[in-house]
């Protein structure tokens, strides 16, 4: 095993070392060329001289395409709606408009500004002005993509499918305002990497605003076309409380609470222990131990459920609340490791000194390890609730049918069936918000200790 | 017996360290003190290990009265780098009756007897060698509590322990003998009665209440466990025995009272280790040897308790998923394929999209970096379940993300975001991103603190653009760093149940592949629906071994980088 994989390993780096021989003259020659004077020129007015080009192509081309045949440039434009009297497709024309008059006006404020001043500090403010202009004409450019169909089609001008409808120019007009934002983004010192994480942000708040705001729809329906809803209610909140027939939210809610703080309080002190343990102790059979938990944990986790879930009833507890909270907290023995590493790198000389003072092995964990492992405590008791809180498989498996005794997870689940999700989409939504927002609050409040146990397990 | 040696007392002398230390050998003193009874004559000896012989000087031996010698003998200092080993033997003359004997193997590695008893030197855990057994040493008591534990417990008066080990072990024959050794047979048979109905020739009908295997198998499994743990009660209660008999000649002072303080200090770990194994114990050690022994029965849909009796197979699942089979066996390779795919995709994705998030975020221009990193924590502080769940009803055919995309005209029909093998798969990956990005964000923004600033600092004297920066310093380090975490996110990964289940729930269904497993299933998920939905627990089981051999041979790969990383030191 060992020999195969060093010599692939070995094989592996010689054909790499080969490649990287053969390119080798053409990078150095590369190398050259791109720290040459000549190449940073033409990198500084290349860029500028895409956005005129897209500029000039915005202009000329035709910007809206018709089914009939016809298509309108930019100008053209303004004579296809001036018989209509329609919001959206003037709202189209002045974003369209302003996107392609104002960028003219930065290059010739770049040309002027390259070769007719020699201190550049004052452009700075201007630049960055101009950069934040330019990004929310591109988001506005952007956002005229939802006008064009119903626009059309309120003027009767033919409608349908987008997509057919917007010409190159358009495409165009984007991409020229979203390089001049980051041009001038770049001259007026600010970060570009604001737009990137403007747009990712929009992309990941997408979802939960949606939910958000579908937890305050009036109409019950699952079926909608339209993200910010038409009627605002808290219905679904309160018709999750009261309406108990089928649902018993509120009961869902105290259960999953209860079982969460009891299985958190479980785990954490059973994590605690048997790190301090391993951290701290020497026995005879120490390694065999952590060898076992090693070999235990690439098992996949839910593999034993079922057998879980016989032992339970043998017990006598099954499809109740105290059995959910053993079978959380009995294995969670196994996720010593990221606490164990931290215990190790608290210093054993504190323990030695404390030895020798006469302190007890129990007396040092309450005194010195406990106070001292305090983020990682943290970092386990957050991690240790938010492990239940979320779970489905076990409480699926483990409650059947015994509806009073369900979790969230498995209401918040059943409510999305085919039989229940029209009439209960904006109730399930409400509920969602109420699960997800007092553990998010925790969570990004004790964020800090929660990075400090990630990069724990980096480490290893 | 041979009470002698343990008036035998070694001392290391402290000032063997101060020898010249350019000579190649090492002297070192060792202070003996004999017994009278050994006679005048007191001999020295080395005798090798091994294949290749030590070079040792001859032992000297200064009398220095009283009892006490001192000897001297020649070590070679780099005895540990060869891996060498002598045995240095003491004896009293020639008729030797009494010897104890030491192996060395280092220059530190002397000892430091007293009263019979190894005791842990500053620098290597010394082992006394004994020469002799434990059933010439020790009298009836103590041999007594061989078989019948706590005798010699009790005898001493030390009756906690004693009554204690004696009442496990009767409490362990009582369980073998009304249970154990019944359900040991039952989990070798797994049951013989049908359950059924039979007419007697009287022509009435009577009801057998057959056998249950399930029941059957998973008793056996508890007896096992029950087994393995009193033998290692029994080796405990040893044990115990050995250190009483030692207490007793030494005549060492017992109390209760010590006793108990002392699992508050020394035997604190015992107390501390009880509740969690017992945990890892009943919930996942026993079940987990129930499933596996599960994957070798045929314990499916057609054999189902208490209807039926299911029975050993061997390895015939295994055969069943890797060809014999041609229906189970096409879906479980385009399933462990796809796993793999899905893996390797979302591993690399979520990485390097992490790492480019942590990288426009670490930038020092970007302020407001609380408020980005908060929008995107948002994704982990939320239960995966509700989040997944969401999305899952966005994306559906009826779903918002369809109904805005024909509002404005982007499409003319919904598209098939769930419902169509290729797209689901491309779905699920890049859903997976919006979980699985800001995680890895936060562990490479930590990563990327981390780097020595110095680097960066020279790197600009030296002239590097950002691109290279990147290329040559930020890359190999966060690579160096985070090659087991990448290792550990493949597997858990290849175990990712949430995204998929709440997603698209395996689906969409497929005709191609067998036993409800669909288009984006892993074998995890699949594993799931089989024991749930279908209830074929055995090939259910045999899926879940073989997910663990692949994480298994991963952590391996985790494990040799992880040990070379110390090796290197840093990068």
């Amino acid at each position: 095993m060992k020999a195969v994989f060093s010599k692939a390993k070995s094989a592996f780096v010689k054909a790499f070392e080969k490649i990287e021989e053969f390119f080798r003259p053409l990078s150095i020659k590369l190398g050259a060329l791109v720290n040459s004077r000549g190449f940073k020129y033409f990198k500084k007015f290349f860029f500028w001289g895409l956005a005129l080009l897209m500029l000039i192509l915005a202009v000329s081309l035709p910007i809206v395409k018709l089914n009939d045949g016809k298509s309108s440039t930019l100008f053209g434009f303004f004579g296809l709606i001036s018989g209509h009297n329609n919001g959206q497709l003037t709202y189209i024309a002045v974003a369209d408009l302003l996107c392609a008059v104002l960028p003219i006006a930065g290059i010739i404020f770049f040309l002027v500004e390259e070769f007719a001043f020699k201190n550049k500090k004052h452009i700075y403010v201007v630049s960055k002005i101009l950069g934040i202009l330019y990004f929310v004409l591109s988001y506005m450019l952007l956002s005229t993509m939802l006008c064009y169909k119903s626009g059309l089609e309120g003027a009767g001008l033919d409608g349908k499918f987008m997509l057919s409808q917007v010409g190159f120019a358009y495409f165009a007009l984007l991409i020229a305002d979203f390089i001049l934002a980051i041009l001038f983004f770049k001259r007026g010192r600010l970060a570009a990497s604001y737009i990137v994480l403007i747009t990712l942000s929009i992309i990941w708040l997408f979802p939960l605003l949606f939910i958000v705001f579908t937890s305050f729809r009036a109409e019950r329906g699952f079926y909608t076309d339209s993200f910010i809803p038409d009627k605002w209610s808290f219905d679904a909140y309160i018709r999750l409380f009261t309406d108990t027939s089928i649902f018993q939210f509120g009961r869902w809610f105290g259960n999953t609470l209860l079982v969460s703080a009891a299985t958190c309080v479980l785990s954490t002190c059973i994590i605690v222990m048997i790190s301090f343990v391993l951290s701290r102790f020497n026995f005879a059979s120490k390694k065999k131990l952590i060898m076992g938990f090693l070999i235990m944990g690439m098992f996949p986790g839910f593999m034993s459920m079922i057998a879980i879930y016989y032992i339970i009833k043998g017990i006598g507890l099954s499809q109740s609340l105290f059995a959910l909270i053993l079978c959380y907290s009995g294995g969670s023995a196994a996720g010593y490791y990221i606490v164990k590493g931290f215990i190790d790198t608290i210093p054993k000389d504190i323990d030695e000194a404390a030895m020798i003072d006469g302190a007890s092995q129990l007396q040092i964990f309450f005194r010195i390890i406990l106070p001292l492992a305090k983020p990682i405590l943290i970092y386990t008791v957050l991690t240790s609730f938010m492990a239940p809180w979320g779970d489905y498989i076990f409480a699926s498996v483990i409650m059947g049918d015994n509806y009073s005794s369900y979790t969230v997870a498995l209401g918040l689940y059943m409510m999305l069936q085919n039989s229940y999700i029209n009439s209960w989409y904006t109730s399930f939504a409400a509920g969602a918000v109420i699960v997800a927002v007092p553990i998010s609050i925790l969570f990004i409040a004790l964020n800090k200790y929660y990075v400090e146990g990630l990069s724990g397990s980096v480490k290893g | 017996m041979n009470k002698e040696q343990e008036n035998l007392n070694v001392e290391q002398d402290e000032t063997a360290d101060a020898v010249a230390q350019e000579s190649p050998t090492k002297t070192v003193t060792i202070h003996l003190h004999k017994n009278y009874s050994w006679g005048d004559e007191l001999k020295v000896d080395t005798e090798c290990i091994g294949d290749s012989p030590v070079e040792v000087g001859n032992p000297i031996i200064e009398d220095d009265g009283d009892g006490w010698c001192t000897v001297k003998i020649a070590v070679p200092k780099d005895i540990k780098q060869q891996k060498k080993k002598f045995r240095l033997v003491i004896s009293d003359g020639d008729n030797a009756q009494n010897k104890v004997a030491k192996t060395v193997s280092s220059t530190k590695d002397l000892w430091l007897a007293k009263n019979g008893k190894a005791k842990k030197n500053a620098e290597a855990v010394i082992k006394y060698e004994k020469n002799h057994f434990f059933w010439n040493e020790h009298d009836g008591f103590e041999k007594a509590s061989l078989f019948v534990l706590g005798v010699s417990h009790i005898k001493n008066k030390r009756y906690f322990e004693g009554i204690m080990f004696l009442l496990v072990e009767i409490a362990f024959f009582v369980f073998m003998g009304f249970y154990g050794v019944k359900s040991i047979i039952n989990l070798c048979t797994l049951g013989t009665v049908v359950q059924g109905r039979y007419q007697d020739a009287e022509g009435y009908w009577h009801t057998v209440e057959g056998d249950n295997s399930m029941t059957m198998l998973l008793s056996g499994v508890i007896t096992l466990a029950v087994i393995a743990l009193a033998v290692l009660f029994y080796l405990f209660a040893f044990k115990s025995n050995l250190r009483l008999s030692e207490a007793v000649r030494n005549n060492e002072k017992y109390s209760f009272k010590a006793f108990v303080k002392s699992f508050a200090n020394k035997r604190l770990y015992i107390i501390m280790l009880i509740i969690p194994l017992a945990g890892v114990l009943i919930f996942t050690i026993i079940p987990l040897i129930y499933m596996i022994l599960i994957a070798f029965t045929n314990y499916d849909a057609n054999h189902q308790p208490p209807g039926q009796l299911f029975d050993w197979v061997g390895f015939q699942n295994f055969f069943y998923l890797f060809g014999q089979n041609a229906n189970f066996a096409s879906t479980f390779w385009r399933l462990l394929l796809w796993t793999l795919v899905w893996a390797f995709f979302s591993t690399f994705t979520c990485f390097f999209g992490g790492m480019g998030l942590a990288m426009l975020i670490k930038n020092n221009r970007v302020k407001g970096k609380v408020i980005f990193r908060t929008i995107f924590v948002l994704t982990i502080a939320i239960p995966s379940f509700i989040s997944l769940l969401s999305i899952g009803t966005m994306l559906q055919r009826d779903g918002v993300v369809n109904m805005l995309l024909m509002k404005y005209g982007f499409t003319s029909e919904p598209l098939p975001f769930l419902t169509d093998t290729t797209w689901a798969r491309a779905t699920v990956i890049i859903v997976n991103l919006w979980i699985g990005v800001p995680i890895s964000m936060l562990i490479t923004t930590g990563i990327l603190l981390n780097i020595p600033s110095d680097l960066f600092e020279s790197a600009k004297i030296d002239g590097a653009g950002p691109f290279m920066v990147f290329r040559k310093i930020i890359l190999p380090y966060i690579m160096f760093v985070c090659t087991p975490y990448l290792i550990n996110a493949f597997i858990s990964n290849i175990n990712n149940f949430n995204v998929i289940y709440f997603l698209t729930g395996g689906g969409p269904a497929s005709l191609d592949n067998f036993k409800g497993a669909g288009g984006t299933d892993l074998l995890v998920t699949w594993l799931y629906k089989l024991t749930v939905d279908n209830r074929d627990y055995s090939y259910a089981s045999a899926i879940g071994i073989i997910i663990f051999l692949i994480s298994a041979g991963l952590s391996l790969i985790v494990l040799r980088r992880s040990s070379s990383f110390k090796n290197e030191g840093s990068f």
